[in-house]
């Protein structure tokens, strides 16, 4: 093992020969880090940049070759299939933004505050499980629900209310991404909520605040990141989404997931579907940028 | 007029009315899934058509569903024993380590879950079939791990940050080689998150659908085998496949949460009275 710094006054007994941070030899955070940095350099990074390089390649004989054109981007980023998928996708993803968010405060509330520990920790237990179980299961059942001759229907019918049609437009993508992300956003709310400071809401109470006023004054600002990130999760996954998008509404109208997906799958256009894809990123790169912004503003200003 | 305490009553039951029907939400479609599963009616409506296991067995006897579960066993494994490896590296590296770039390692590690798998399974095929990798199952599990590492990664991670910054050390000065420290220190601490992670990880590539659709080729694994029978003709065995996959990653979420003390956990000060205020 190697000395540790040469410093004389600290007898040689009493000198740690090993800091908390690099006691270990340089050898064991290269053999460490090494596999991670590889796998996700070929396959994480490596897809990604390759997905940036083939935009400009073209498709010549049904075969994609290496080349420089801007052809493919002012085909895309000028066509009016790409400007209405777009449009919608941004409209979809900001609605259920809106609503996750309406919806997953009051309900994070109501488990941070209202429930005792124990029954809290089922709540989050049971809001962990469909997080990572099939999304895709979900949307075929609300298929079966809220179908033509569905349960919905059936259930209604026998209530008197005449056949509705739910399935097939923004109401049934609505719920079928709320599915995907409500959940999610609880969650997010449900620990931060948790986690604000019970001194800071015992002294707004104690100097005569209302629960209206604690809420809007204290547990608000103080969870405000939570609050951006949950918002920014829901339009992630939202704008993503393909398979909400694909059975309830049957791709009609395309979000851009399926206009990416249908250039795939429709031949050998990757260099288009490729040109969807990136814009896709830099979206979400500046939505997630804004999101950033709207978190650390007053953070920054609060702490000189 | 409304008196203070019928005002509060009355919020409270919307609270809680509001809540009960969220957890409708959530446990409905699969609920949906499992009873219509043994529903003898070759479609899925109301009334019910009485108790049956005939799709169930329909569904075993698919010689393309068993394949596609031995499959989706087989990349689920792979990815999980991968995954929990990696995400161990990484999570110990961030936790004792101080290094250049360490920053940009952290962030390189979390961030593929945040890239819309669309996107990600599109990049991921042309990738892979420019080094002539595309069509293999092993190809969807190095494509999973990428994503399912990053969950790994962040459990284990939480665990270590319970763990003393000092024992290590300790151990060291006690004359234990650094891989003698990990081996009987650092990773017996963290056996439960690496289980958890293992659970977890299986169940993120058991879900995961559209890399696996991208990647696969015509190996299928049981998520794109129920996409690709979703897409054609309505098929009564889905709800059978569907309870199977479901009951499997319930199982595994359940497995992964039993080992980790993942519980919202509150900062200073007492703990809410849900009936007081």
């Amino acid at each position: 093992m190697p000395p540790a710094s040469p410093k004389p006054p600290i007898p040689d007994a009493f000198r740690p020969s090993a800091s908390i941070y690099s006691g270990s030899p340089a050898a064991v955070p290269v053999a460490l880090g090494l596999p991670v940095m590889a796998w996700q350099a070929v396959f994480f990074l490596a897809p990604l940049v390759f997905l940036v390089v083939i935009t400009f390649w073209q498709v010549r004989s049904f075969r994609l070759e290496p080349a420089f054109v801007l052809d493919n981007w002012t085909r895309i980023l000028w066509s009016t299939p790409f400007h209405r998928a777009l449009g919608h996708t941004l409209q979809v993803a900001a609605t259920t933004t809106v609503l996750a968010l309406l919806l997953a405060l009051p309900l994070a509330y109501t488990i941070a505050f209202r429930l005792s520990a124990r029954v809290r920790d089922l709540a989050v237990s049971l809001l962990v499980v469909p997080v990572f179980s099939s999304y895709m299961l979900r949307i075929y059942a609300w298929q079966v629900v809220l179908g033509a001759d569905g349960i919905a229907n059936a259930v209604l019918g026998a209530i008197g209310i005449p056949k509705l049609q739910l399935l097939g437009g923004a109401f049934s993508l609505q719920v079928g991404l709320l599915t995907l992300t409500l959940p999610v956003a609880v969650l997010i709310l449900v620990f931060a909520m948790v986690g604000v400071d019970r001194t800071l809401i015992e002294a707004a109470e104690n100097l005569g605040c209302r629960r209206a006023q604690v809420i809007a004054r204290v547990l608000i600002p103080s969870i405000r990141p939570a609050i951006v990130l949950a918002g920014t999760t829901t339009f992630l996954l939202a704008f993503g989404d393909y398979i909400g998008p694909l059975f309830m509404t049957g791709s009609k109208p395309p979000t851009l997931s399926i206009l990416l997906v249908d250039t795939v799958k429709s031949g050998s256009q990757w260099p288009r579907a490729s040109v969807v894809g990136v814009s896709m990123l830099v979206i979400l790169v500046l939505v997630f940028a804004l999101g950033r912004l709207a978190g650390s503003v007053r953070i920054r200003r609060r702490s000189p | 007029m409304m008196t203070p305490r019928l005002a509060r009553g009355l919020s409270r039951t919307l609270q809680y009315g509001l809540l009960c029907l969220f957890f409708a939400f959530v446990a409905m479609p699969m609920a949906v899934i499992v009873v219509f599963s043994f529903d003898a009616n070759r479609f899925p409506s109301i009334p019910w058509g009485g108790f049956s296991l005939v799709w169930h067995e329909a569904a075993w006897a698919d010689p393309m569903i068993r394949e596609a579960f031995v499959n989706s066993i087989w990349v689920g494994l792979g990815t999980a024993v991968l995954s929990t490896a990696i995400g161990f590296a990484a999570a110990y590296l961030d936790f004792r380590h101080r290094f250049f770039g360490k920053r940009l390692f952290v962030f390189a590690v979390a961030i593929p879950p945040a890239v819309p798998t669309t996107i990600l399974g599109m990049a991921m095929l042309a990738f892979v079939s420019r080094i002539g990798l595309s069509g293999r199952l092993e190809t969807i599990v190095a494509c999973h791990v990428a994503v399912a590492s990053s969950f790994a990664m962040a459990l284990i991670r939480l665990r270590l940050g319970e763990f003393g910054r000092d024992l290590e050390p300790a151990a060291w000065n006690l004359g234990a080689s650094p891989w003698a420290g990990l081996r009987f220190v650092v990773l017996p601490f963290c056996r439960p998150a690496l289980i958890a992670a293992f659970f977890l990880s299986a169940a993120v590539s058991f879900d995961e659908y559209m890399i696996a659709w991208f990647v696969g080729g015509v190996h299928e694994t049981l998520p794109v085998r129920i996409l690709n029978q979703l897409q054609g003709q309505v098929n009564p065995k889905i709800n059978a496949i569907g309870a199977g996959v479901l009951a499997i990653s319930l199982a595994l979420v359940f497995l992964a949460r039993r080992f980790t003390n993942l519980r919202p956990e509150p900062m200073h000060g007492p703990e809410p009275r849900g009936d007081s205020a």
